[in-house]
């Protein structure tokens, strides 16, 4: 019985769109986060040695931050599809 | 479009008898960058310092400690005359010097006493109960006598059933024992002791019953507790009364040694110097007639031909407008220009704050975030704080402007909306949403323009906002490569990425307008394009191709960030709303939590209206825009001579 009703729940076209729009933010957000992780303890342990550099490790810092900007588009560009 | 000021390369050549009288003419200027001699084959050496030089230094070390001491900050200047502070400067630096070392002998020697006496005192407490005065304790000459503690608790029968000569002294509270026995039944004694847990204790050597002592001791803490307080707060008058003449001081010997110094800088022979520098094009005739006036024309001031190589390595100064000067801020974060290309703190001034306010775009937290700048501004006087507050006021005017387009004010729509479910009313009544067009993706055009409402169409602008960020630096490029390398690597290097843009634009075109005429057209153009790319660049042009769309979609963060600031505020004035009407029965904890909560909310969202939009802002100069010409690096000018503050000629 549960079956019978399942799909027809789940594959409803609005659901589905918002599931995929969900799914692009929250991969690229992971993968932003991922990148960023490695590159701003890297940052910050060259700004241990030399203060000047956070204006450079700053912006190598949030270069991934492009990746889950695209994640946002892609799940905009599918909600007003 | 602004370049780094013009520099020139003068060289001043003069007997060493004329030395001194140049530097001191030098430094007065403040405008001569002075390139440190390295010694080499010329048969040049560098010299030795002036003789005051020593002198000067042990004393600024001397009036440092001190400063550092006392705790002297820097505040607001009293100008003193330099001869004035000169004059005096030995005998106040030492009498400053000995009374100071003299107080805090004293203090540490009273601090010495001060630990004594809590150690005596201690040793007493144990004693406290027993009223017994501590001579009694010892010279005996058949008596032993036990003093310390016990652990479990003593009863005289025990010491009884040993010896009948024996005097207990116990306090069961403290657990202290004082137990005088005959010699020749001590063993016995201490074995009964040994088994109680007994540790002795000492005797204090001062005589005297317990109480009265603790309490003379108690009173001679105190007065030595007195005196160091009284001795710290001569030290602190002695900070109010010295402040100017060290701060004075310090500027007048930092002078003084600066100066003494600068022969380990330059080149010298037998009996001749070469001080070789740069000072700013527009003051070269003001730094010959300086120094020729100081030295009665005796020293020999030219200005040298810069080769290509030495003109890389010039010294950077600013050459912006008062307004746009703060940029220079943003500039030094990343990287000095070079002397060569162009400062462009005065296209940041303009970008900086347009995309900030793209972002932003909302008249309250922009109203907010102006005050707090415009009141940090005026309450700190600092010279690092200034520059970035200013940068904050420019993006919140044009905050304010977008806020008017968005037609925002914390999050709630200004001016009414129709949609689907009827007409939702703005905050300022009467003011209507007008459809100007329709846009792409089925979305209608409106103003003001509700951002949340007109996804795609903002994404398209903000990418187009960026190819516009992103041609203004190929600009820039192309004017760099112009001057340095020519028109030809200008045109190949820089001008071929126009080239393949406006290929890619007339080919779409055709291609949506179902042209193919115009289809082959553009495509031709961007073949064209990469082409030249590929001649200017080499293989490594047309691998950074996919990089210019990556860049252009990069702005698109300009609405996807905007976006995520609009819903937090539309979410915090939600449930704030939401409570308020949830019981409008009873004005009660509701409405205060809803208050809490819109508060709360919002200095969160304003908190993150600093660091989101102007992070992401940033970000774009930094990464897209630099990426496309700038190269950076450049040393900061930086003239022999020193700005007074507290003291003048």
């Amino acid at each position: 019985m549960v079956d019978a009703v399942t799909p027809s729940l789940f594959l409803d076209a609005a659901g589905m769109k918002a599931l995929g729009a969900s799914i692009a933010i929250a991969v690229t957000g992971l993968a932003s986060a991922i990148a960023e992780k490695d590159i701003g303890t890297a940052a910050i342990g060259a700004m241990a040695e030399n203060e000047g550099l956070f204006g450079k490790g700053l912006i190598l810092t949030v270069i991934p931050e492009t990746i889950v900007i695209f994640g946002l588009v892609v799940a905009l560009l599918i909600n007003s599809a | 479009m602004s370049r780094p000021k013009e520099m020139t390369r003068a060289v001043i050549v003069g007997h060493k008898s004329i030395l001194k009288e140049t530097i001191d003419a030098l430094h007065d200027t403040n405008l001569f960058h002075i390139e440190d001699f390295v010694e080499d084959e010329s048969g040049f050496k560098i010299s030795k310092p002036f003789k005051n030089a020593e002198d000067a230094s042990k004393k600024l070390v001397k009036i440092r400690s001190i400063a550092n001491y006392l705790g002297i900050e820097s505040k607001k200047p009293v100008v003193q005359k330099t001869d004035y502070v000169l004059r005096d400067l030995d005998s106040k630096l030492n009498e400053l010097d000995r009374t100071i070392s003299a107080k805090t002998e004293t203090i540490s020697q009273l601090e010495i006493e001060l630990k004594d006496l809590d150690s005596q005192k201690r040793e007493i407490l144990p004693y406290l109960s027993i009223n017994l005065d501590f001579d009694y304790y010892r010279g005996y000459e058949n008596l032993k006598v036990f003093a310390g503690t016990v652990k479990g608790s003593l009863e005289e029968s025990q010491i009884s059933s040993i010896t009948k000569a024996y005097e207990l002294y116990f306090d069961p509270q403290s657990k202290a024992i004082v137990l005088f026995v005959a010699k020749k039944d001590a063993d016995k004694v201490y074995e009964l002791l040994q088994g109680l847990g007994f540790k002795e204790l000492r005797v204090p050597e001062r005589g005297g019953v317990p109480s009265e002592l603790l309490r003379f001791i108690e009173q001679k803490e105190a007065e030595v507790t007195k005196r160091i307080e009284s001795l710290r707060a001569e030290i602190d008058s002695l900070k109010v009364k010295y402040a100017d003449f060290i701060l004075a001081s310090d500027e007048v010997l930092s002078i003084e040694s600066q100066k003494a110094e600068l022969p380990l800088r330059i080149a010298t022979s037998a009996n001749a110097f070469i001080i070789d520098g740069w000072t700013p094009t527009e003051d070269f005739d003001k730094v010959v007639s300086v120094v020729n006036s100081a030295t009665n024309s005796k020293a020999y001031v030219t200005s040298l031909e810069i080769e290509e190589e030495e003109e890389e390595h010039a010294p950077v100064e600013y050459d912006n407008s008062k307004i746009v000067a703060p940029m220079q801020q943003i500039m030094d974060l990343y990287s000095r220009p070079k002397y060569t290309e162009i400062d462009p703190s005065s296209a940041i001034f303009i970008t900086f704050p347009l995309i900030y306010g793209m972002i932003l775009g909302d008249i309250g937290y922009a109203l907010i975030l102006g005050a707090m700048a415009l009141a940090i501004r005026t309450a700190v006087k600092s010279d690092a704080v200034k520059p970035l507050m200013d940068i904050l006021i420019y993006c919140q005017i044009s905050s304010i402007i977008f806020g008017v387009i968005y037609g925002e004010f914390l999050g709630f729509s200004l001016a009414s909306m129709h949609t689907e479910h009827g007409v939702v009313s703005g905050l300022i009544p009467g003011w209507n949403t007008i459809i100007l067009f329709e846009s792409i993706g089925g979305e209608e055009f409106t103003f003001p323009i509700h951002r949340a409402h007109m996804v795609m169409t903002m994404i398209a602008i903000s990418v187009l906002v960026g190819l516009l960020h992103l041609n203004l630096g190929f600009l820039f490029g192309f004017s760099n490569i112009a001057r340095h390398h020519g028109m030809k690597h200008a045109v190949l290097e820089k001008g071929s990425w126009i080239v393949i843009e406006l290929g890619a634009i007339v080919a779409a075109l055709g291609y949506v307008g179902g042209n193919s005429v115009l289809t082959y057209v553009g495509a031709g153009v961007l073949v064209l394009g990469i082409v030249m790319l590929t001649m200017g660049e080499g293989i490594k042009g047309p691998i950074e191709l996919p990089s210019l769309m990556g860049n252009a979609l990069s702005y698109a963060r300009i609405i996807a960030v905007g976006l995520s600031s609009i819903y937090i505020a539309g979410t915090v004035n939600d449930i704030a709303f939401g409570m308020i009407w949830a019981d409008h029965s009873k004005i009660g904890f509701a409405a205060v939590a809803a208050i809490l909560v819109f508060i709360l909310g919002h200095g969160l969202n304003t908190v993150l209206s600093i660091i989101a939009p102007g992070l992401h802002a940033l970000r774009l100069q930094y990464v897209e825009f630099f990426g496309k010409f700038y190269e950076g690096g450049g040393r900061k000018f930086n003239p022999f001579g020193y700005i007074r503050k507290y003291t003048e000629e």
